[in-house]
């Protein structure tokens, strides 16, 4: 009798997480990481523009790049649940669903490189251009093994 | 009725005959190679990344030191067919370490294998063609550095009647041409020594235009849309327009073009993805004049 009960309990909490993550998840995944990628994409041209001396560097403005990069990087890997590959707008390759460890391989790249920028940056953000350099080179170069098999386009 | 009938026939004799002669396999004349310095490697490694043959003949997925292992096996899918990047390491049971320069120099530049067959224009010699000699005898110094690996790459996957190598003769015909596909830069103030450089690497070694240019039903290349974009070969991709024009790249610069070659980020720090990685690395490893020579060739070429 006891395991009956205990039956249900587990099973009305199990019912209830369930539908929690439903209500978590998205009801556009495919916008919301559209959303995600754009803003990683205004970091970098925010972030880049500052290495290659286009705009003049400033501690708050390394660190809202860094800060950014690094949200995405924790957030990106829900929105790709599974039914979702085939919407036409999205250039999300097959790849995610056919190789989904290897694709959260390299989310795992990208945050690691993130959080370590952010961890470095502080209160205030990277002091100079030289120390935002450092730490935002390595998130940079996550970039491509991503892009290379995972995006079409 | 039985005149028609001969009449015909004879017709249809001679078109054979006449097939088969302009379809004899390509060569280079026996003198072209008389003058040649010897091959010198140093050089030939940057025509072997202006070339890009590591991207289709080192195994599928090579990084590293492994793009030099040119054991071939990558696939290349076509409206044709599917075509299997051959092993051309210094390998004497599967590779190229048997062949001679006049031999490697025929296939580069000709299309013609050293038994005298077609190869299939998926080997992108409608392009290599318009090397130079010397480089190509720099780039078979440079590749018998390389390291000899065995393993025979899959046969390519090719049916019926695009398996016909001899076609591919009348095919060269048609569609195998030395010369420039663009004969002058589009403004003067162009620096002419830059801009043929850039055209060089372009529409030679750098092979560009076999992907980025749209193709006839025959697979041979639409030359009025030079560099304009292309479906992808298979699936429902495209390939971009690298032209001047407003849907390609004409809000770039050439440092712009430079420095995506260089690092495979757009102006808008955009990444470089999928096929185009392969080649951005390979570019990256060009001295940085010939990346500004590609910038300069691609932004004063005809555009829509």
């Amino acid at each position: 009798m006891r395991f009956l009960k205990y039956g249900i309990a587990v099973a009305a909490l199990a019912a209830a997480s369930l539908s929690l993550n439903a209500a978590a998840a998205s009801d556009d995944p495919v916008a919301d990481r559209k959303a995600v990628m754009q803003s990683v994409g205004a970091a970098a041209g925010l972030g880049g523009g500052m290495l290659k001396g286009q705009i003049e560097y400033t501690s708050a403005a390394g660190k809202a790049a860094i800060a950014t990069m690094n949200a995405a990087a924790h957030t990106f890997g829900d929105l790709f649940p599974d039914g979702s590959d085939m919407a036409d707008n999205s250039t999300a390759a097959p790849a995610i669903w056919d190789d989904r460890a290897g694709f959260n391989a390299e989310l795992a790249k990208f945050a690691a490189a993130t959080g370590a920028a952010a961890k470095a940056s502080g209160k205030e953000g990277p002091a100079d251009l030289d120390a935002f350099k450092a730490v935002f080179g390595p998130v940079l170069g996550t970039c491509k093994s991503c892009h290379e098999g995972f995006r079409v386009k | 009725m039985k005149k028609v009938l001969l009449g015909l026939v004879s017709l249809a004799a001679i078109a054979a005959v006449v097939a088969w002669v302009l379809s004899a396999p390509q060569t280079l004349s026996e003198t072209a190679l008389a003058n040649l310095q010897p091959g010198d490697a140093v050089r030939g490694e940057q025509v072997f990344w202006a070339g890009g043959c590591a991207s289709c003949h080192a195994a599928p997925g090579a990084k590293g030191e492994d793009k030099l292992r040119l054991v071939g096996g990558v696939k290349l899918e076509s409206p044709f067919g599917d075509f299997i990047a051959p092993n051309i390491s210094m390998s004497t049971q599967d590779g190229l370490a048997n062949w001679s320069l006049e031999q490697f120099a025929n296939a580069m530049l000709k299309g013609t294998s050293p038994d005298g067959q077609n190869y299939f224009p998926a080997f992108p010699y409608t392009s290599y063609t318009r090397m130079e000699l010397q480089d190509v005898a720099d780039l078979f110094a440079f590749m018998k550095t390389l390291p000899a690996v065995d393993g025979k790459a899959p046969d390519h996957e090719v049916g019926f009647p695009f398996n016909i190598r001899r076609a591919v003769g009348l095919w060269k015909v048609l569609f195998l041409k030395e010369g420039p596909v663009v004969a002058e830069p589009l403004t003067s103030e162009t620096d002419l020594a830059v801009w043929q450089r850039g055209r060089y690497l372009v529409e030679g070694a750098g092979h560009c235009g076999e992907c980025h240019t749209p193709r006839n039903p025959v697979g041979g290349l639409e030359l009025a849309s030079w560099l304009a974009g292309a479906k992808a070969p298979v699936g429902n991709g495209t390939i971009p327009d690298i032209t001047a024009s407003e849907k390609g790249i004409g809000s770039w610069s050439v440092e712009d073009i430079a420095y995506y070659l260089e690092s495979g980020f757009t102006p808008d720090y955009d990444s470089v993805g999928g096929e185009m990685v392969s080649v951005q690395e390979n570019m990256a490893k060009l001295p940085a004049s010939d990346r500004e020579a590609i910038a300069v060739y691609l932004k004063n070429i005809p555009h829509k």
